[in-house]
């Protein structure tokens, strides 16, 4: 970085969203602390999108490091949003899952390594097919042993958002960030445009598919454990409140019977709308 | 000897027809107000077939309602009518020429509807008078195209005909004053009439100037045309941005400006207060300005860069923002923006230092166009702007450094300034041997090319290459070869002498973004002030309020 740009990164405001993977990761360790494995000059390329006439990165826009966080020891993966939609491929996929390995191997040795994962994804690659949706299992199963030593916080502040089998990858994880232009959602909108006609969804009309899927909502749901502004000072206070505040008790994902109940009862004849769905999801829920 | 005059000529038959038109409202129209579902009956007892008739297209204000009703009208009844439309922006302004109700159009703008005209051209049921520029068309409805009807839009009116027309005041005074004062029948419609003149925040055009008001069925269509999310401004943007700063604003000491709507100009806009500020330019350049309410503008104007900025119209979402700024912004006694299209346009002819703008196409010799094959998109108010006005006899440093020498009879010049990429996309350069308007006015013989700027009126072509100063050109030759020199791989690049681009470069006609001291490996969106509209409304203090279509939240 020259000093010229070096000048406004430092008064610079917020501004979290608009850094690429790897300077997600630097702006949130400790100082210096930042060590990438599998870096583009290992030229870890995905061998499949090329014979599909698409361009590769060597980093399969999937970066990770080992670092520190308040002096702890953490790994991090951050999915690159900006390289084909932040999908998931076979290499991608296979680095984010090794890397939570390596941290359940830590754990084992009595070295505990808590992971944060930033996800900005649409999902697994279509390109990939069933490599992705494989290496994603394996990110998931990896998680389920990993929470149980140290926590496992998952970030998503848009602009992609998560969704498809990473959103379900975010909902095991110990602890979720979210700010108000993060979404979180299953089907992206114009997948659900697609399926269920324009009249259902209309993917174009953001004040509902924020009101829906958006950061302030899945806040208020409770799907979520922390709201913060898009800042990095903010999101990095955030993390370190997460870690600090250990392996949680019962995690979201293992107290499934009332929200299960409650979907259940929910009558999906009437069109929903941001304040139906939010007093589904809380409805007889103390906070 | 002095003749008697001549008994039988009637000098008041305009006063006289018009009398007569608005008598034939009688048990239609209440005073002033004509009923809501009534208007298709008024139209067709006010018009007459084949009159001139002006309709209110603008970029944030349109006569919608009235526009559909008059699509409505029978063609039998009223039909061949002369459209006059600075702005032909909605599907229903051609809805009259495709059902016969109008034939002939004059106009400036057309944006979106531009492919529909060529259409509606081919098959004959439009004739277009000519395209013109803003002040152009302004100016002819006080000649040769002066309205028998104006059918204007307004945001409020009270019961007397008062009319408040919200701070999207635009063409509307001049469209008025045009019917109003020569015995025309001036028609608003308004979102919503109330009782009394002081239930309206202000009055924008008096009830004297106006014959008839409608409430309109469904407040008029307004969209946010001048927001840049800043997200899609790319590294590209910003070194050109930084060219421009350097090269351009920084070299002339541009004072006063004009900015054309793009990611380019956007560029520029958030890195003043960044790199800008780092160049100690602030209070040096860019201080007064003509210009819609840019929300990209914000964190220049919060950081003191900006002292005066005249808008054509307004930007939605904005307006909070320019009523808390009013030592920056023209607004009313009620707070709130005042605009005038007219007057910010002759501004912008007249008054500024420089325009800089983009465009689709330029070809060799500096010609540029926004007209591609089959789209008549018309020009807007970029020609006037983009032209270097003669009439000018005001000095200001940037004008007098234009001057090729220091005699006494030699003019300074508007700096004007065509920022473009050399390519469109991979398959589209933007540097062309020969402009798409030229084809097009062969196919539709007309008289002349539809060029937005020509190449005589540019004085920089700045690309992501470098930048030519053609206003140094000693001939034709070498100002082809200045252009070719930041042209890239186009065509028109490629057939560059590097030597005697070498040359261009030495004798200061061409810089390179080294040339400049700027390393391009600096050029990063690091630079911008705020890289989202989430950061622009941070940086207003929560008064912008961005329009659904740019939250992401």
């Amino acid at each position: 970085m020259s000093e010229l740009n070096a000048n406004f990164q430092g008064n610079y405001e917020g501004g979290f969203i608009d850094l690429s993977a790897r300077k997600r990761i630097e702006s949130l360790l400790d100082s210096g602390s930042m060590r990438e494995l599998l870096t583009p000059f290992d030229r870890l390329t995905s061998p499949w999108l090329e014979k599909q006439g698409i361009v590769p990165q060597f980093d399969d826009g999937v970066v990770i490091a080992r670092g520190k966080l308040d002096n702890k020891a953490v790994v991090v993966a951050a999915i690159e949003g900006g390289f084909q939609g932040g999908s998931l491929g076979e290499v991608g996929g296979a680095k984010i899952a090794g890397l939570l390995e390596l941290a359940i191997e830590e754990n084992r040795k009595g070295n505990p390594t808590a992971a944060v994962l930033m996800l900005e994804t649409g999902g697994v690659r279509l390109q990939e097919a069933n490599l992705g949706l494989a290496a994603i299992a394996e990110i998931q199963s990896a998680i389920v042993e990993l929470r149980q030593y140290q926590p496992v916080i998952a970030v998503v502040t848009g602009p992609v958002g998560c969704f498809g089998g990473m959103s379900i990858t975010a909902g095991l994880c110990s602890y979720l960030i979210i700010t108000r232009e993060g979404r979180l959602g299953l089907n992206g909108p114009q997948v659900i445009e697609q399926e269920a006609g324009v009249e259902e969804y209309d993917s174009r009309d953001r004040g509902l598919i924020w009101g829906l899927t958006g950061g302030t909502q899945r806040f208020a749901s409770g799907l979520v454990d922390a709201f913060v502004d898009d800042d990095v000072s903010a999101l990095s206070t955030s993390v370190r409140d997460c870690l600090a505040q250990g392996v949680p008790a019962l995690h979201r994902s293992d107290d499934i019977s009332a929200p299960l109940t409650r979907l259940q009862q929910f009558d999906t004849r009437e069109q929903i709308d941001a304040q139906r769905a939010r007093q589904a999801l809380t409805e007889g829920k103390t906070a | 000897m002095n003749a008697p005059a001549e008994p039988s000529i009637n000098w008041q038959s305009r006063r006289q027809d018009k009398q007569r038109r608005m008598a034939s409202l009688e048990g239609i129209a209440d005073g002033p107000i004509i009923p809501t579902d009534s208007i298709q009956a008024a139209l067709e007892r006010l018009l007459r077939s084949g009159d001139k008739v002006v309709l209110e297209g603008n970029n944030q204000k349109q006569a919608d309602f009235l526009s559909r009703s008059l699509g409505a009208l029978n063609p039998d009844v009223i039909n061949n009518l002369h459209m006059v439309m600075p702005s032909v922006g909605r599907p229903e302004h051609l809805d009259l020429f495709e059902n016969g109700v109008a034939r002939k159009l004059d106009f400036s703008f057309s944006g979106p509807q531009s492919l529909r005209i060529g259409q509606l051209m081919e098959d004959g049921l439009l004739e277009v008078g000519a395209i013109h520029t803003y002040i152009e068309l302004y100016a002819r409805l006080f000649v040769d195209l002066n309205p028998r009807v104006a059918l204007l839009a307004g945001f409020k009116a009270d019961r007397e005909g008062n009319i408040y027309t919200g701070p999207s005041t635009e063409d509307t005074p001049a469209l008025a004053e045009a019917a109003a004062f020569r015995d025309g029948i001036v028609v608003f419609q308004v979102n919503e009439i109330v009782d009394d003149v002081s239930d309206l925040p202000r009055v924008d055009i008096p009830a004297s100037w106006v014959d008839y008001i409608v409430e309109a069925d469904q407040p008029f269509f307004i969209e946010p045309l001048f927001t840049r999310d800043p997200r899609l401004i790319t590294d590209v943007h910003v070194l050109m941005g930084m060219m421009a700063i350097r090269g351009i604003y920084e070299r002339h000491q541009v004072q006063s400006l004009n900015h054309g709507i793009g990611f380019n100009t956007a560029a520029i806009e958030l890195l003043l207060p960044t790199y800008g500020e780092s160049l100690g330019l602030k209070g040096k350049i860019c201080r007064h300005w003509a210009l819609n309410p840019h929300p990209t503008l914000i964190p220049a104007i919060e950081s003191g860069w900006v002292e005066s900025v005249h808008c054509f119209g307004t930007e939605l979402g904005m307006e909070n923002y320019v009523a808390a700024r009013p030592d920056v912004f023209f607004t009313g006694k009620d707070g709130s923006l005042r605009s005038n299209r007219a007057f910010c346009q002759l501004a912008g002819q007249y008054a500024v230092d420089m325009f800089i703008g983009s465009t689709l196409q330029v070809d060799g010799d500096g010609n540029s166009s926004t007209v591609t094959r089959g789209r008549l998109a018309g020009f807007g108010g970029a020609p006037n702007m983009g032209h270097d006005c003669g009439g000018r006899r005001h000095s200001s440093p940037a004008w007098l450094d234009m001057k090729p020498d220091d005699h006494l009879l030699s003019k300074g010049r508007k700096l004007v300034v065509q920022m473009v990429e050399t390519f469109q996309d991979s398959a589209k350069p933007t540097l062309v041997e020969e402009l798409d308007a030229l084809a097009m006015a062969r196919d539709y013989q007309m008289p002349l090319a539809p060029v937005m700027i020509y190449a005589s009126d540019v004085t920089h072509v700045l690309t992501e290459e470098g930048i030519a100063y053609l206003y140094k050109a000693q001939s034709l030759e070498q100002r082809r070869a200045m252009i070719a020199a930041v042209a890239g791989v186009t065509p028109i690049g490629l057939k560059r002498d590097p030597a005697v681009t070498a040359q261009l470069r030495a004798e200061g006609l061409v810089a390179y973004p080294e040339d400049l001291g700027i390393r391009r490996s600096d050029a990063s969106r690091d630079l911008l002030a705020a890289r989202s509209i989430g950061e622009l409304e941070r940086w207003s203090g929560g008064l912008y309020e961005p329009p659904a279509k740019f939250r992401s939240w």
